[in-house]
């Protein structure tokens, strides 16, 4: 059964060009959650040309890979199309909770930690 | 009409309003029922095909479930609707409605298509196969397979009813391809026993029953007799010059044309919706009734329609709602042509056909509601430690909270005479930066913002235009450009859009971030907060409305001074990841000062002691800060911010509301209790917002509204005498705060 395991990373809101031109540093799982906001997942550091821009270390997500059985079934509780394109972003309420899709090589559900508990309650994962 | 069957039937029976009977292999519900002689639901003419709502029955505790569509099986139990009135529906014990889920839990599948094609009649399938051959994914979906649509929604998604679950479809197209219904007689005697349709007829037919002696007609009859029991002897139509003809019969089989089967059509008018074949078709409508029930769902006769059309509801769309003709459970399958024929006949119009709306059949609830959830709440991450502590939780402001730990006067104490935690993670948290940030937050908001230095904090209203309040909060300057926001629990989301919107309005360089879900927040208060605090690390510790970073128990937090409490209070925001660490550490180390945790309920008098306001539930969507006695946090002398157009024409108007602050002997009257004016007629003038029997004043203290001028200086409550006493009720300089 999948797990929503929290992650740590960076959160970064900064204009757009500045974001699309930012050096990441470390391997990291990249959702762009708004023209001006990025979560870098596993990023420790970032380059970024906005003297404004906000950079917070953030522990406030968790994240659960989803392996293609389990996407379907995940599928089946969300009520918008998910994204097709490699690396899309989805984001909308996964069974009546706000969540996010990252559609990786493996793809990936992002939910903030605070709604972790609910979420897995609901997709029958615990 | 019966059957004999005998051979085939052995061991099959359905139980029908506690008698049972035998049926055969392959009979519907309803056939299994007229093979016994009797009918499925309260008489009319049955068309055998789901088009009617004259077989509706209550099926294993299911009300209005269509016999005709569904499958007799061993050991069912039906019910036939009463005659009049509404089925008996199943109850459920309010005492603990939560104790279990009631019906069963229905799963959805939902997919995404290019095409849905309902129907499978000859166009449905034409018309599919053309989208299928051009590449496209398509969907054919077949009522007689089990696979009913319910719902075109815009988009157009298709909600589908199978028998063990929903499904949901998202289509780029959909083709509605129904078909065509068979016209129901409408004169007096159409809700007799024995009437069947052509189709209804073959299909008896074909399913051995024996229809007796049964009579065709083909032309609108003037009027159906029957017996006491209610069953049909005979039907009249117009013979020759003008003469009546009766047609002595056991069955009358009705042959009167074809409609669209359009309900489905009728529900979505998006573009992606196309309608083919019969359900398209133009078909001629038939003769003005004049007579008899014309809607059998509603009970609507023409008599009905003539008195609603006489009133004036002469438009289809107000004919239907003032006679309720097309309200039932066909939703105008039956009775639509007759209908359109009344108006065209007094009108030489033609009407197109009225809306149709989910759901196209009776669904259960538990289909309705399949994979919908109540809201999400979250949790903080001490969720688990108030649950170690043996917290209440409750709901609140979109979050599990705490509402006590089970002695809330002890919280309070603590709070006032020792040292206490609370968790007030749940508060919004927002951090705005960038060179344009003093100008959008001095507009924003009503108060001063430019002048709060590096280090210090300001609380703040947040007012819409018309100057009412929408939240309220702390403004910190963490650097010439840079502030964090803080905003209520339940306030927080509209909050941050509100200020995202404006600032994307005015074109503003601002960048926000929520952080709300990212940082949690301990109040520590009390007397003894700074020992505790200096214990962890915090030797010199923010004056009061101050703010600084720095670790304690090792936690890098940002420190709040400022107090909701009434007394010394520091909230110490800091990485959700690090908040049970925290937590722990505060509460060891305060052991030795009687720590302790206090709950909302601890926290909602000890804030009403102080008279601080909680948006939401002391204000109104109307309250202004008049109205609230908070005219202080607002500076006029600005020269623009939101609501302050609104709040200087206001001024100038006398206002008959006011929130007051009372005290009353005894104990406190429930919130929600009315104010009334004291020994007289009982008018009530307000209401409870607030209230809570302090334990350190020994009274009852309220706060809540009057309505009325002029205001009074002493009211009832609970039948009790209250007087208007100023707030704060304790420590009005605010010393032990600052302390």
């Amino acid at each position: 059964m999948p797990a929503l395991e929290p992650v740590r990373g960076l959160r970064v809101v900064a204009t757009a060009d500045a974001l699309d031109g930012a050096r990441w540093i470390g391997e990291i799982v990249l959702l762009r959650l708004a023209p001006d906001e990025a979560l870098a997942i596993d990023a420790t550091a970032v380059v970024i040309d906005d003297p404004d821009a906000i950079v917070e270390p953030e522990t406030g997500f968790s994240a659960a890979v989803l392996e293609p059985p389990e996407l379907g079934r995940v599928a089946d509780h969300v009520e918008w199309p998910l994204p097709t394109a490699t690396n899309a972003l989805g984001q909308g309420k996964v069974a009546g909770v706000p969540a996010r899709i990252l559609m990786s090589a493996v793809p990936v559900l992002v939910v903030q930690t605070a709604y972790a508990d609910e979420l897995e309650r609901r997709l029958g994962w615990r | 009409m019966r059957g004999d069957g005998a051979t085939e039937s052995v061991g099959r029976r359905i139980v029908v309003d506690g008698r049972p009977i035998e049926f055969v292999e392959g009979d519907s519900v309803a056939i299994a029922i007229i093979r016994s002689g009797e009918v499925p639901g309260r008489g009319g003419a049955l068309c055998l095909a789901g088009d009617c709502g004259d077989c509706l029955a209550t099926v294993d505790g299911l009300a209005y479930v269509r016999t005709c569509q569904t499958l007799a099986r061993p050991g069912m139990s039906i019910e036939r609707h009463p005659a009049e009135g509404k089925p008996r529906l199943p109850t459920a014990d309010l005492a603990d409605i939560t104790s279990a889920p009631l019906g069963q839990e229905i799963p959805v599948r939902r997919a995404s298509v290019d095409v849905v094609v309902a129907g499978m009649g000859r166009s449905g399938a034409a018309d599919g196969n053309v989208e299928r051959d051009a590449g496209r994914s398509v969907v054919f979906l077949d009522a007689r397979a089990g696979e009913e649509v319910v719902a075109i929604y815009p988009g157009p998604a298709v909600i589908v009813r199978e028998p063990r679950r929903m499904v949901h479809l998202e289509a780029d197209r959909v083709i509605v391809a129904t078909g065509s219904a068979e016209i129901q007689p409408v004169c007096p005697g159409s809700e007799l026993a024995g009437i069947v349709t052509a189709s209804a007829a073959e299909h008896l037919v074909g399913a051995g029953v024996d229809l007796g002696r049964a009579v065709r007609i083909r032309t609108h009859p003037i009027r159906f007799e029957g017996d006491a029991t209610g069953r049909i002897t005979g039907v009249v139509i117009a013979g020759e010059g003008g003469s009546e003809v009766r047609l002595p019969c056991d069955t009358a089989i009705v042959d009167l044309g074809r409609a669209p089967r359009d309900v489905l059509a009728r529900m979505s008018r998006d573009e992606a919706v196309r309608v083919v074949g019969s359900a398209a078709d133009d078909h001629p409508l038939p003769p003005a009734p004049t007579g008899g029930v014309v809607c059998p769902c509603m009970g609507t006769t023409v008599d009905d329609l003539a008195t609603a059309w006489d009133k004036g509801y002469t438009e289809l769309e107000l004919l239907k709602r003032a006679s309720w003709a097309g309200l039932g459970p066909c939703q105008g399958g039956a009775c639509l042509p007759h209908v359109r024929a009344f108006i065209a006949a007094r009108t030489g119009i033609v009407p197109e056909p009225f809306t149709a709306r989910p759901a196209a059949r009776q669904i259960t609830l538990a289909e309705a509601a399949a994979d919908t959830t109540i809201d999400a709440f979250r949790r903080t991450p001490l969720h688990d430690e108030h649950l170690a502590l043996g917290a209440r939780m409750d709901r609140f402001g979109g979050w599990f909270r705490p509402w006590h730990y089970g002695d809330v006067v002890g919280e309070y104490w603590a709070v006032r005479q020792g040292v206490s935690i609370g968790d007030v993670s749940t508060l919004g948290k927002l951090i705005v930066s960038g060179p344009d940030v003093v100008e959008a937050l001095e507009r924003i908001y009503p108060c001063h913002v430019a002048d709060i230095k590096v280090g210090r904090s300001r609380y703040a209203l947040l007012l819409n235009e018309r100057g009412h309040l929408m939240d309220d909060g702390m403004i910190l300057r963490d650097a010439e450009t840079r502030f964090t926001l803080t905003f209520t629990s339940g306030g927080a989301a509209n909050a941050e859009m509100w200020i995202r919107d404006w600032v994307d309005t005015w074109g503003l360089r601002v960048h926000v971030m929520d952080r709300t879900v990212s940082l949690a927040a301990i109040n520590v208060t009390g007397p003894f907060a700074k020992e505790l605090l200096a214990r962890l690390g915090l030797v010199d510790p923010p004056r009061f409305l101050g703010h600084m970073r720095v670790d304690i128990a090792g936690v890098p937090c940002h420190v709040m001074r400022l107090s909701f409490t009434g007394e010394a209070a520091f909230e110490l925001h800091h990485p959700v990841d690090r908040s049970v660490e925290l937590w722990r550490a505060l509460l060891e180390r305060g052991h030795d000062l009687g720590i302790r945790a206090h709950g909302l309920q601890a926290l909602f008098g000890l804030r009403l002691e102080k008279g601080h306001v909680i948006v939401g539930m002391d204000t109104e969507l109307d309250t202004t800060p008049r109205r609230l006695g908070m005219d202080w946090a607002v500076r006029m002398e600005k020269p623009a911010f939101i609501g302050r157009q609104s709040l200087e024409r206001t001024a100038k108007l006398e206002d008959d509301r006011r929130w007051f602050g009372y005290a009353m002997d005894g104990e406190a009257p429930p919130e929600g209790s009315p104010i009334r004016v004291p020994g007289g007629d009982g008018e009530i003038v307000g209401n409870v917002t607030g209230s809570w029997t302090s334990p350190l004043l020994g009274k009852a203290l309220i706060l809540g509204w009057q309505r009325r001028r002029p205001f009074l200086d002493r009211v009832e409550i609970d039948g009790r005498e209250a007087s208007v006493t100023p707030t704060p009720f304790y420590d009005p300089e605010g010393l032990r705060a600052r302390a």
